[in-house]
C-alpha cells in the first residue's frame, strides 16, 4: 500500500487528505503521567470515583488474598497430580498414549509454522510481560504436578517442534501458505484417524481430549452446514426456504441436551437396522445439527447488512447469483460475523461438558469422578477447579485468536 | 398509455440501434414509475436523461440492464431482447457496464481485484490477461498507482473512476452512468467528468442520468427530459438547454441553474 498519490498527473497534483491515511493508524503518543497523577486522574477523579475505588479495591483485594491463599497455600492438589492424565485423555489405555503424543507434536508444527508466517516478530511488545509471568506460572504448575521424567522429555521435544515451526514457518514465510492450508484440511481426519486405529476406538476416548474433538468436529462440520442453511433460507425455491426455515426454528425450539438424549437413545430407531455408530458420532450429529442453526442464523444476519448495491453492482457486472453470493456478499457477510461467529463456537465448545450428562467421560465427568473418590473426600474444590480452568484457559485462547483474525481482516474495511 | 409523439427529434443516425426500447412500462406495487417510455439509442450516441427526481429516469435505465423488470413493452440490446431468460439476462449484463451513484465498489477487495473479478470468473480470463487489461484501465482514468489500496482508502473521486474502469473491463458495449457524479464533493465532480468526456469521444454507447450541464452539452448528443414516468421532451442539449419547449422543462432548468 504504498505510493500514494507519488506519480505525476495532472489529478494527483492536488492529494486528497484521506488517501494519505494509513492503514493501521496509530493514536498519537501522549507525555507519560506520573503514577500519583495517573492514580487520580483515573482512580479518584471524583467522590465518588474515590469511593467506587477504594470499595471494589477493597473486594478485590480480600477475595484476591482468599484465592490466593487457597491455591498456595490451603489447597492439597494431589487429586489433580493423581489424576491429571484421566484429566488430559480419560481412559485412553496407557499403553496406546504414543498416539496423542504424535497428534500433539503434528499440531505443534503446524501450529508453529502457521503463526510463524502469519505473525511478523516483534508485535507484541505489550503482551509478552504478562506472557512471560504467565510461562512462569505454567512452568511451576507443571513442576508440581509432573514428576516423571519422560513426560518432560515429551513437553520439551513438543515445544521444540513448536519453536522450530514458528522458526521456519519465518524463514519460509509466503511460500508455505499454500501446503499449510492443506494440512490443516487433513489435519482432522488425520486425527481422528490415529487416535482411533489400534486398540483405541472412539469409544475409549475422554478428558479435554474428548472435548476438544467434539468441539473442532461439531465447528468444521456446522460452519459449512449453517452457510448452506442461510443461504438455503433465502432461496427464492420455495421448497428450499421452507424447508430450510423449519430445520432451524425446529432446532433452535429445543434445548441442546434434548437433543442430545434424543440423539443417543432415539435415533437409533429411526435408521435403518444394522447402520450402528459409536455413541460419540452420534453426539457429534447432534451438536452439529444444533450448532448449524445458530450458524444459519448468524450467517443470515451478516448477509441482512450487506448493501443492496453490492448485490446491484454484481449483478450489473454480469455475474451469476451463485457467484455473486460466493465472491461478493459471502466474504464481506462473514467478515462482519467474526465476533458473534466465534462466541458460539465458543459456547459450543463450553456446550461439550454436556457430553458428562450423558456418562461419556469427558473432562467434566472425569473430574466429577475424581473429587468422589474416597481417598479424596473433602477435595472437591481442588478437583473441580482445574477443570474449570482448562475450560476457560481454551475458550479464553478462541477469543485472543478471534480478536486476532479480525485485525487481520479489518484492512481496508470501513 | 399513450407513446409521447416526440419520435420526430431525429437521431445522429451513424450506427445500428444499440439499445431500443417500445412502450416500456413500470409500476412499484400501485404507483406506475414508467408509463410508456420508447426511445432508441444508436452505436456511440451519448444519451444525457435530466428531470427531477422521482420521473423514472432511474428507473428507465435500469430496465435496460435488467436491474428492474419492465412489466410492458419490449426492451432490444444490441440485438437481444431482454427476456425472463436468465442467460439472456447475464450476456446482456456482460455487455452493457453499469457506474452507480454510490460506487458500490467490493469493499473487501482491492482495486486491481475489483476490477478483475467479474472478468476472471464471468469470462473466464486468465488472471495476468485480466490485471493487464486492469492497469491499462487505471492507467486510463488516471490512477494506476492505487491498484493495491482498498477502497475505503480513496477518495471519492477515486472510487467512482475506479468503479468506472471496473465497468470497462468487461469491455462493454454500453456504459449506463446513473448520478455518477452526485455523490461527490465539488472538487471530485470534473475528474470523473474528465473520464466521462474522454470515454464518449472514443465512441462509447452512453446513457447517462445528470444534472451536470456542461458535461450534456459538451459531450452529449441528444437529451432526453423525464417527467413523471414519460419523456417530456428530447432534444439536443444545445436546443434544451437554451430554449426547453415544454412548460415543465422550462420549470425544472429554472430550478438547477
Amino acid at each position: 500500500m504504498s505510493g500514494s498519490g507519488s506519480l505525476p498527473g495532472d489529478l494527483e497534483r492536488t492529494p486528497i487528505p484521506a488517501t494519505e491515511e494509513p492503514v493501521v493508524q496509530v493514536a498519537p503518543t501522549r507525555p507519560p503521567l506520573t503514577p500519583g497523577e495517573w492514580v487520580r486522574r483515573n482512580l479518584f477523579s471524583s467522590w465518588f470515583n474515590g469511593v467506587l475505588t477504594i470499595v471494589s479495591g477493597t473486594l478485590v483485594l480480600f477475595f484476591g488474598f482468599r484465592l490466593l491463599r487457597f491455591v498456595f497455600v490451603s489447597a492439597d492438589w494431589s487429586v489433580l497430580r493423581a489424576n491429571l492424565r484421566v484429566y488430559m485423555v480419560g481412559r485412553f489405555p496407557q499403553e496406546e498414549l504414543w498416539r496423542v503424543w504424535a497428534v500433539a507434536y503434528f499440531l505443534a508444527v503446524l501450529v508453529g509454522l502457521s503463526r510463524g508466517f502469519l505473525i511478523p516478530p516483534h508485535r507484541t511488545r505489550r503482551g509478552s510481560y504478562l506472557r512471560v509471568v504467565l510461562a512462569v506460572l505454567a512452568l511451576g504448575a507443571l513442576f508440581y504436578l509432573v514428576k516423571s521424567l519422560l513426560v518432560w522429555l515429551l513437553l520439551a521435544i513438543a515445544v521444540a517442534l513448536y519453536a522450530g515451526g514458528v522458526a521456519a514457518g519465518r524463514r519460509l514465510g509466503r511460500r508455505l501458505v499454500r501446503p499449510v492450508l492443506v494440512a490443516w484440511l487433513f489435519a482432522f481426519p488425520v486425527v481422528v484417524l490415529v487416535l482411533s486405529l489400534g486398540d483405541v476406538g472412539a469409544s475409549r476416548w475422554g478428558g479435554m481430549l474428548l472435548n476438544v474433538i467434539v468441539a473442532v468436529a461439531v465447528i468444521a462440520l456446522s460452519f459449512p452446514l449453517g452457510i448452506l442453511l442461510a443461504l438455503g433460507r433465502r432461496s427464492s425455491l420455495p421448497a428450499v426456504s421452507w424447508f430450510c426455515v423449519g430445520f432451524i426454528e425446529l432446532i433452535r425450539g429445543v434445548p441442546l441436551l434434548t437433543l442430545l438424549i434424543f440423539g443417543r437413545f432415539v435415533l437409533i430407531l429411526l435408521v435403518p437396522p444394522g447402520l450402528t455408530f459409536a455413541q460419540v458420532v452420534r453426539a457429534i450429529l447432534m451438536f452439529t445439527l444444533f450448532s448449524s442453526a445458530y450458524v444459519a442464523e448468524i450467517v443470515r444476519g451478516g448477509l441482512q447488512g450487506v448493501p443492496e448495491g453490492q448485490y446491484e453492482a454484481a449483478k450489473a457486472l454480469g455475474l451469476s447469483t451463485t457467484r455473486t453470493m460466493a465472491l461478493v456478499a459471502l466474504p464481506q457477510a462473514l467478515r462482519s460475523t467474526i465476533p458473534p461467529m466465534i462466541g458460539h463456537f465458543i459456547s459450543v465448545f463450553k456446550d461439550t461438558s454436556l457430553l458428562a450428562a450423558l456418562s461419556f467421560s469427558d473432562l467434566l465427568f472425569t473430574a466429577r469422578r475424581a473429587s468422589q473418590a474416597f481417598e479424596f473426600v473433602g477435595r472437591q474444590a481442588e478437583a473441580l477447579l482445574p477443570a474449570a480452568f482448562l475450560f476457560w484457559v481454551i475458550a479464553f485462547s478462541m477469543s485472543r485468536w478471534s480478536q486476532r483474525v479480525e485485525t487481520r481482516l479489518g484492512v481496508g474495511e470501513r | 398509455m399513450k407513446t409521447p409523439d416526440d419520435e420526430a427529434v431525429n437521431t445522429p443516425a451513424d450506427g445500428e440501434a444499440m439499445i431500443v426500447a417500445e412502450d416500456v412500462a413500470k409500476w412499484f406495487g400501485h404507483f406506475q414509475a414508467l408509463k410508456g417510455i420508447s426511445t432508441t439509442v444508436r452505436r456511440g450516441e451519448v444519451v444525457v436523461i435530466v428531470g427531477p427526481s422521482g420521473s423514472g429516469k432511474s428507473t428507465f435505465i435500469r430496465t435496460i440492464n435488467r436491474l428492474e423488470r419492465h412489466d410492458r413493452g419490449r426492451i432490444v440490446v444490441d440485438g437481444i431482447e431482454l427476456t425472463d431468460d436468465i442467460r439472456n439476462i447475464e450476456r446482456i449484463r456482460s455487455e452493457i457496464g453499469m457506474v452507480f451513484q454510490s460506487f458500490n465498489l467490493f469493499p473487501h477487495l482491492t482495486v486491481v481485484d475489483n476490477i478483475t473479478l467479474a472478468p476472471r470468473n464471468a469470462r473466464r480470463w486468465p488472471k495476468p490477461k485480466a490485471e493487464q487489461k486492469a492497469a491499462q484501465l487505471l492507467e486510463r482514468v488516471g490512477i494506476p498507482e492505487q491498484a493495491r489500496k482498498y477502497p475505503a482508502q480513496l477518495s471519492g473521486g477515486q472510487q467512482q473512476r475506479v468503479a468506472i474502469a471496473r465497468a470497462l473491463a468487461m469491455e462493454p458495449k454500453i456504459m449506463l452512468f446513473d448520478e455518477p457524479t452526485s455523490a461527490l464533493d465539488p472538487e471530485m465532480i470534473k475528474e470523473v467528468l474528465d473520464v466521462m468526456k474522454e470515454l464518449a469521444g472514443s465512441g462509447m454507447t452512453m446513457v447517462v442520468i445528470t444534472h451536470e450541464i456542461g458535461f450534456a452539452k459538451e459531450a452529449g448528443d441528444r437529451v432526453l427530459f423525464f417527467d413523471g414516468g414519460l419523456i417530456v421532451e428530447e432534444a439536443p442539449p444545445d436546443v434544451f438547454f437554451s430554449d426547453p419547449k415544454s412548460e415543465r422543462g422550462k420549470l425544472f432548468l429554472s430550478q438547477i441553474l
